[in-house]
């Protein structure tokens, strides 16, 4: 029976398989260095001031507002697939539905810990409730994404709860039979709530009147990269879910779902991403023959600049965008795991190319007719803090896989997979 | 009646001295920079940069260009963006006006602004020992942390105030109100006044065949006017995709 | 953000904003004061310890959810849907009804006849003074042994039927015993006695939920087997003897075992 030496064997659900403590810790090793160094980079930044970063005046936003953008979309899986499954009814997806839960409140907490050391004056984050700005996006985003970082964590706190030592308290079991009972309200909250900020975080640069490139008309007071990041958004949650869960099966070395829930994710992702890609297309030849020659600006202005250029336009559009889309779509696909996987790797490329082009490439673009295209590479401080919130996610998850009933499988059916 | 004051910048006179930088500084309390400090890290809300018509050799020609805030009128990019009202038009004079205490420092002002106006404090201010007797007390020293721009020497404008109205006048004396760079510049390039003052000579200046305000397509409705008798300097109001724009900065 | 603080416009943008804000941070904030309150309902009218055990009996590998009757031989295979709450059971007249068919041959473990079971592994005896004596049954006592200590409830105190009884320990493992009935602790016993609580019900007991005479013997083999399986040899084919009796104190043997599944399975822990 049991083999593997577990010292914590009492803290994981009985009956279930893990690794050996020290092969955990071992693995764990790596990350918990990576998140110091973050947590110390993070420091001086703290302590120092911003200037430990490469960003300046020019490029006021840098690899850490991509960063949060691109993490945030990524954890856009955690209420999509609770919208799926509790107002769609779509119920053969549950099985991925608290993984995707631990992946959005890590990809959301980060964000957010990122987001403290990025402005200068975190102390003052309260400001922005105290006197919201309704015509800012940026308003619109930290409201939003507080209260559904509330609604994350309250929809973790069912899943903490089934902890095997957990549950021996009787007020939290009881707790969390009452409480699980009422997620699919925070489902639905947690769906409104996203749909406006990932719009928002589209929107943040969608209204740069003063940045042609970014500018975009649209609906009402939302120009159109509000609609196009919700639905890249959505389309990027199910991919960047299947990978984690891969990755997991693959690292466990255990089924942990239905392979037909991985084509459905993809099928999804897919379909998405299409409608996605045909949107942009729109919204792109909009964009360059009517929104940006009324203030004179026109392509040249925006792709004769290397090496970004028009490849990066290309790149998002055809190779991480068209190609993923019907990849996912088609049934040759469905049944190859690893073509499967390769699509979805390329749609997270292209969402987090988008992001990048809109947060950097805005900023490197020139505006005034005497401007130059201007470059920006990173300090370590600034990766070395990205890189603590990657690290933060895989390490919440792992200890949130080892402990917690993160896969709803069948009792002792944790088959071992042989995987080609 | 409310104000509205702006400047008309004659680029034929500019000679980037910079002595408008150099007072602007001082007037604003601007600490010296930091070792690690580079071009694109200053606290400048006035920044002279300079421009070229792209040709080399006998037909290169240059001009300096003394950047500031706009002080944008029309659906101010700044003002519509800052997270917590920390940014606002002044009815009564038109200037943008900015609130460093209720700065969070998200920056996302700076993205908005088309014309690069608008300079984050990345480091704490210092002063060497004994320079910190030379700062001018009508200006709050900023923390860092937080965005600042050019406030047309807003201090100086309360200064006139109270003079006024220590004077029992309602109005200001326009003579009593001349922003730092105005009153350094050697050539007298910058010409500031009340644009809604039609008797003011800034008016007439900026309604001139000669004058031009940059990137005024965007629609923001600046306040600052350039005016040059040349036309390729003219051009640099727009982008145009002909010119090289190269540009380096003073 | 309030009327009273600085910033705040009466234009429809603005208040559309914040009561969109405001009524989803109140819903957000509701569920879980709603969950928190519920769950003090539960407590206050004493449905907690139920739902407790409802909720870990949903954890329990189906084997170990056989129904009574399926033990008892009366029917081919059931799982318990009822948490083996046969006092609130409707089928549980219709199955009593059937003939029972008992296994061959001795169980490997003894009991005793005038004693009631519960599948917990304890045993309850009716006093003359309308008291319950309440004590560990021979499997339970063979398999941990001398417990290194045992914590059991105040006199005076309440247990709830399927709550915790008394907890014990035994080489570093916390064991919780489950409470065959509900009562009043009235007496305690130990280890050394033979017994562990003497209580006194609330009224009548419904003891219909207890195992008692030939029914205990289908029980305790099928016990046995899952004993032996989860103390085979790690990659040993799983074998089952057909015979013999159990060893006692085997906390105490030379035996490398999850402990922590065999206890957990024994006492209807998760």
């Amino acid at each position: 029976m049991a083999e593997t030496l577990l010292l914590d064997r009492r803290w994981i659900t009985r009956g279930a398989e893990r690794a050996s403590t020290a092969r955990f810790l071992l693995w764990l090793a790596p990350w918990v260095f990576l998140l110091l160094l973050g947590i110390y980079a993070a420091g001086l930044c703290l302590y120092y001031g911003l200037n430990q970063t490469n960003m300046d005046n020019r490029f006021a936003f840098g690899l850490w507002i991509f960063a949060d953008l691109s993490v945030i979309a990524l954890g856009a899986g955690a209420f999509f697939t609770g919208f799926l499954v509790y107002i769609l009814k779509q119920e053969d997806l549950k099985p991925v539905l608290n993984s995707a839960v631990v992946i959005g409140l890590t990809c959301y907490s980060g964000a957010v810990a990122v987001l403290m050391v990025d402005v200068g004056q975190p102390l003052r984050a309260w400001f922005t409730f105290w006197y919201p700005n309704t015509h800012s996006m940026l308003t619109e985003v930290t409201f939003c994404i507080s209260c559904y970082l509330l609604v994350l964590i309250l929809e973790y706190v069912p899943i903490l709860l089934r902890n095997r030592q957990l549950r021996k308290v009787p007020s939290f079991l009881v707790f969390e039979h009452q409480f699980h009972k009422l997620v699919p309200v925070l489902a639905g909250v947690g769906a409104f709530l996203s749909f406006f900020h990932q719009g928002s975080l589209g929107g943040l640069y969608g209204v740069l009147r003063g940045r042609p490139f970014a500018f975009r008309q649209g609906f009402l007071i939302w120009p159109s990269t509000f609609f196009l990041f919700v639905l890249s958004a959505i389309a990027v949650g199910p991919s960047f879910l299947m990978l984690v869960t891969a990755t997991a099966e693959r690292l466990t070395g255990r089924q942990l779902v239905q392979p037909s829930v991985f084509r459905k994710l993809g099928f999804i992702s897919g379909v998405l991403l299409a409608v996605y890609v045909a949107a942009k297309a729109i919204d792109t030849y909009i964009w360059l023959n009517f929104t940006t020659p009324r203030v004179g600006f026109g392509p040249s202005d925006f792709y004769s600049y290397q090496p970004l250029s028009s490849t990066f336009l290309f790149l998002a559009m055809v190779p991480f965008g068209l190609i993923p889309a019907v990849l996912l779509i088609v049934p040759f696909t469905a049944r190859r795991r690893g073509l499967l996987l390769l699509a979805a790797v390329l749609t997270c490329c292209g969402v987090l190319l988008n992001r990048f082009v809109l947060t950097v490439q805005t900023l490197a673009l020139p505006t005034l007719s005497f401007d130059e295209f201007l470059k920006y590479t990173p300090s370590w401080q600034e990766v070395a803090t990205f890189g603590a919130v990657i690290a933060y996610g895989v390490i919440v998850y792992s200890l949130s896989y080892r402990y917690l009933p993160l896969f709803e499988a069948p009792k002792g059916e944790n088959k071992h997979v042989s995987l080609g | 009646m409310n104000a509205r004051y702006g400047m008309v910048i004659d680029l034929d006179r500019c000679t980037g001295c910079g002595a408008c930088m150099i007072a602007c500084a001082a007037e604003n309390n601007v600490p010296p920079a930091q070792p690690r400090a580079t071009y694109r890290t200053g606290v400048t809300p006035m920044l002279v940069r300079k421009a070229t018509n792209g040709q080399e050799g006998a037909l290169r020609r240059e001009v300096f260009v003394p950047i500031t805030c706009m002080q944008c009128e029309e659906e101010t990019p700044c003002v519509s963006v800052c997270p917590q009202q920390a940014v606002e038009v002044d009815k009564a004079t038109g200037i943008v006006m900015q609130i460093p205490q209720r700065c969070l420092g998200c920056r996302y002002c700076m993205t908005a602004c088309p014309y690069h106006a608008r300079y984050f404090n990345w480091w704490d201010p210092q002063w060497p020992a004994g320079m910190e007797n030379s700062l001018n007390p009508g200006v709050a020293v900023r923390m860092r942390g937080v965005v600042e721009k050019c406030n047309l020497c807003h201090a100086r404008l309360h200064s006139a105030m109270a003079k006024a109205a220590a004077e029992g006048k309602r109005e200001i004396d326009p003579a009593d109100y001349v922003p730092a760079c105005v009153e350094a510049c050697p050539t007298g390039a910058i010409l500031f006044g009340n644009l809604a003052d039609e008797k003011d000579p800034v008016y007439a200046a900026a309604h001139s065949a000669d004058s031009f305000r940059l990137l005024a397509r965007i629609g923001t409705e600046p306040k600052i006017h350039y005016k040059s008798t040349q036309a390729w300097i003219r051009a640099l109001a727009e982008r145009s995709t002909e010119h090289s724009g190269e540009a380096q900065h003073g | 953000m309030f009327p009273w603080v600085d910033g705040f416009h009466w234009t429809p943008l603005h208040i559309t904003f914040l009561s969109l804000f405001f009524s989803a941070l109140i819903l957000v904030v509701s569920t879980f004061i709603s969950g928190a309150w519920r769950t003090f309902k539960d407590f206050r009218s004493n449905r907690a310890i139920d739902l407790c055990w409802r909720a870990e009996f949903a954890q329990l590998p189906e084997a170990e959810r056989c129904c009574r009757h399926q033990l008892a031989g009366r029917l081919d295979a059931r799982i318990c849907d009822n948490a083996f709450d046969c006092r609130s059971c409707q089928k549980y007249p219709e199955f009593a009804a059937l003939p029972a068919r008992l296994p061959a041959g001795n169980a490997g473990i003894g009991y005793d006849d005038r004693l009631l079971y519960h599948r917990g592994h304890t045993w309850v005896r009716p006093e003359w003074d309308g008291t319950y004596t309440i004590g560990l049954d021979e499997f339970a006592r063979h398999l941990v042994g001398r417990p290194d200590f045992v914590k059991l409830p105040a006199i005076g105190a309440d247990i709830a039927s399927d709550g915790v009884a008394w907890r014990m320990r035994k080489n570093g493992h916390e064991i919780r015993v489950r409470a065959p009935i509900e009562g009043t602790v009235m007496c305690r016993g130990g280890d050394g006695e033979g017994w562990y609580l003497n209580v006194l019900p609330h009224g009548t007991p419904n003891l219909r939920h207890l195992l008692s005479g030939a029914e205990v013997a289908g029980w305790l083999t099928g016990e046995i087997d899952r004993l032996q399986l989860q103390l085979a040899a790690p990659n040993a084919t799983a074998c089952l003897a057909d015979g013999g009796a159990l060893m006692p104190d085997l906390m105490d043997a030379e035996l490398r075992a999850d402990w922590d599944t065999v206890l957990a399975g024994t006492f209807l822990d998760s």
